[in-house]
């Protein structure tokens, strides 16, 4: 997946598909309640509903997979994932990513960790257009990771790694990340920068 | 046949004021199914003004970013209670009272069995409920451990305490629905197929109970010694693995919001016949839709905290899967009223009458709240704007506000003359309904909106965001409404018990439609 801007991509079809069913259901019930009914419905008609539905459902998670299949495709494998734990020291593709930093979630903010041992509280530099490896992690309760100028949400519990990677957006500027998982009493304060700074990249660099 | 509009005209009681006629120890301790589930109900309600007060609280203080008027601390209790009394103390108590109130009548039982267990049940909530009060949690309703096991300060145990009693309650609340189902059979000796659909919905609803409320109050008994150190299971600090309790509080989290809508769902399927004056469109879908909600209701759980890291893919897509499969059974029902409703004129007077119209409500309030249901189990759309934003508050308050919260109004609404012999002021009740109706869909889809602008979830502050302070104002004006329709409910119900119009016969005459149904039917096979 090569544009991770949110893994909403081609799920907007199944949005649409969400809102013609409401809308669908709605107008059958006003149809109704408010003109005069008319004749019994046949029972096949009931059978033909939910066969549509069914293969509906079948043909959204199929694409749902699809995506996230690609999505995790890039992230680097489990028995990788496990060395990290805690430590900096991560064997990644240095040309999968342009960067890879580990995000420290605690009770209530954010650090984030370089490969070279340095760390910013709060704020996370890139580059626009960059696609950047984050190995989420978190100490004492359950966090969440979310930032949604690129629609990217991860949940991580005490003591494991969830790696995730996104695009940074492509216009410098100050992009918010957010706990999303109630994690005490200053969860509402457990806010992070996602710094996009410098000159926009050439998009042809990362294809 | 069970499903036959005839035997519904037929299924009446006598406007009777109970409250007169028993004391006030029988009302309490009588075993009698119809006092059993009114006593359920008034509780029921009682926690939904104290649920809505907290709720209304929430709204005051989230009108305007930043923290005007009460701290983190007293927000995320009122936020911990809401949610906790909502969803254990109103919902499911209210759900479980109002088919024990109908069960007799529509299976023609003398009465519920195992009455002592619903009375054991409703003592057993009372009891857990005060012990929550008293422990105030800030742990949000799903509790999720560590958190769970180190806030809350020194009396969190209570809290702890009352989890384990309110899943034995939900348990004890489940025999009598399973045991009465079952006397249907051992009386009558028909066919499973042919049970009245009140009688299915008390079948997978006292199955959904009994299967996974012992749950709960394992996972509260091990947050207990967890907290008391005697063990290590949910905290990883010792050892534990929080996703240990992932796995074992959604196993009951995820079936518990059928709790309330299958017996919900029985008891639309015993008033509508009723109402429209006419036989249901099928009896043989409700069954099928029944049994298969139960069968699918139990393989989605893990949707809470997709995609789980520890389990091969493939489950993950099972469980993906599963989730948006939901929408078949849940479709079938809506598919059937719709059906019913469709299939001849519906008269004035079942338009005019207070309990159609919260109906009507409550089935376009699961149609809007319904379908969202394809887009939230879908791992991607999940992870993009779904998890934690206010998306998810949106979709479950339009199922247990929208579908819950108005069915137990037109359960309420329509049981209220058998009970006080006395019929409310329909003025204010339509009232009720028209504030209600707009005021829920507003709330919904201003919650909708904010959920794809990536609000989160249980903040006391936000940030100043145009679309958030906007839409934040708006939300709390629509909560307003709300409380502003059910407090008129309440004046509404207390002031008519005394000064409502006396009723005798049937407080609900509607025509008999089904003739004319024969007249202009044309059978489309």
């Amino acid at each position: 997946m090569q544009n991770a801007l949110g893994l909403m991509g081609e799920q907007y079809i199944l949005f649409g598909i969400m809102l013609a069913l409401g809308f669908a259901g709605i107008a059958a019930m006003f149809f109704a309640l408010f003109t005069p009914g008319r004749w019994k419905v046949p029972y096949s008609m009931e059978v033909i509903f939910a066969l549509v539905i069914a293969a509906v459902t079948f043909g959204g998670a199929l694409v749902s997979q699809a995506t996230v299949d690609d999505y995790w495709s890039d992230v680097p494998n489990i028995e990788e994932l496990a060395k990290v734990s805690g430590k900096v020291a991560i064997d990644v593709d240095a040309d999968a990513f342009d960067k890879v930093v580990t995000a420290y979630l605690y009770q209530w903010g954010f650090i984030f960790i370089n490969p070279d041992g340095s760390a910013t509280r709060n704020a996370l530099a890139v580059k626009p257009g960059e696609r950047v490896l984050v190995h989420v992690t978190a100490n004492d309760v359950i966090h969440g990771f979310q930032i949604p100028a690129v629609g990217l949400t991860t949940e991580v519990d005490p003591k494991a790694v969830r790696s995730t990677w996104f695009r940074a957006p492509s216009k410098p500027g100050k992009y918010l990340i957010q706990c999303m998982d109630y994690c005490g009493i200053g969860h509402h304060q457990m806010k992070a920068w996602l710094v996009v700074e410098g000159e926009e990249k050439d998009e042809g660099e990362h294809g | 046949m069970s499903s036959d509009y005839q035997y519904h005209k037929s299924l009446n009681w006598e406007p009777e004021d109970l409250f007169s006629k028993y004391s006030f120890t029988q009302l309490i301790t009588t075993s009698d199914a119809r006092l059993l589930g009114l006593k359920g109900m008034l509780l029921a309600l009682i926690m939904l003004a104290i649920g809505g007060a907290m709720a209304m609280t929430m709204r005051v203080e989230l009108m305007e970013p930043g923290i005007q008027f009460i701290g983190p601390k007293p927000y995320i209790n009122a936020v911990t209670l809401h949610g906790l009394i909502m969803v254990l103390a109103y919902s499911v108590p209210f759900a479980t009272a109002a088919l024990y109130f109908i069960l007799p009548t529509t299976l023609g039982l003398d009465g519920i069995k195992s009455p002592w267990a619903a009375h054991m049940s409703f003592l057993t909530l009372i009891l857990g409920g005060v012990l929550l009060f008293i422990s105030r949690p800030d742990f949000t309703w799903s509790f999720y451990a560590p958190l769970s096991l180190r806030v809350a300060g020194d009396i969190v145990w209570m809290a702890h305490i009352a989890i384990i009693l309110v899943g034995i309650s939900e348990f004890l609340g489940g025999i009598p629905l399973l045991r009465t189902a079952l006397a249907w059979k051992k009386k009558t000796g028909g066919r499973w197929i042919d049970m009245p659909l009140s009688g299915w919905g008390a079948l997978t609803g006292g199955l959904f109970l009994l299967l996974s409320a012992p749950m709960l109050s394992l996972v509260g008994f091990i947050m207990l010694t967890d907290y008391l150190e005697i063990s290590a299971i949910f905290e990883p600090a010792r050892g534990g693995d929080a996703l240990t309790f992932l796995f074992m509080s959604w196993f009951y989290g995820h079936p518990a919001v059928y709790l309330p809508l299958v017996p919900l769902i029985a008891v639309l399927y015993h008033m509508l016949p009723r109402l429209l004056g006419r036989n249901l469109w099928s009896h043989m879908s409700g069954v099928i839709a029944f049994s298969a909600l139960f069968l699918v209701g139990f393989g989605v759980w893990v949707h809470h905290f997709q995609p789980n890291f520890t389990v091969h893919s493939l489950l993950n897509f099972f469980f993906q899967f599963m989730t948006m499969l939901i929408i078949v059974p849940s479709s079938l029902h809506v598919f059937n009223w719709v059906a019913s409703m469709w299939q001849g004129r519906i008269s004035h007077e079942t338009r005019a009458t207070i309990p159609f119209k919260f109906i009507a409500g409550a089935v376009f309030m699961i149609i809007v709240g319904g379908v969202n249901g394809y887009l939230n189990g879908n791992i991607a759309v999940d992870t993009d704007f779904i998890h934690n934003t206010y998306w998810l508050p949106a979709h479950f308050h339009a199922m247990f506000l929208g579908f819950i919260g108005m069915m137990s109004m037109a359960v309420f609404y329509s049981i209220y003359p058998f009970v006080t012999g006395r019929m409310f002021n329909q003025t204010l009740a339509n009232l009720h309904f028209w504030l209600w109706l707009p005021g829920i869909f507003s709330q919904v889809m201003l919650m909708f909106w904010l959920g794809l602008t990536y609000h989160p979830r249980w903040v006391v502050d936000y940030l100043p965001l145009p679309e958030w302070v906007t839409g934040q104002f708006w939300l709390s004006i629509a909560g307003f409404v709300n409380g502003l329709g059910f407090l008129i409910f309440v004046i509404n119900i207390l002031v008519s018990a005394r000064w409502g119009k006396a009723v005798t016969g049937d407080p609900w005459p509607v025509p008999d439609t089904s003739m004319a149904d024969q007249a202009v039917v044309q059978p489309a096979e």
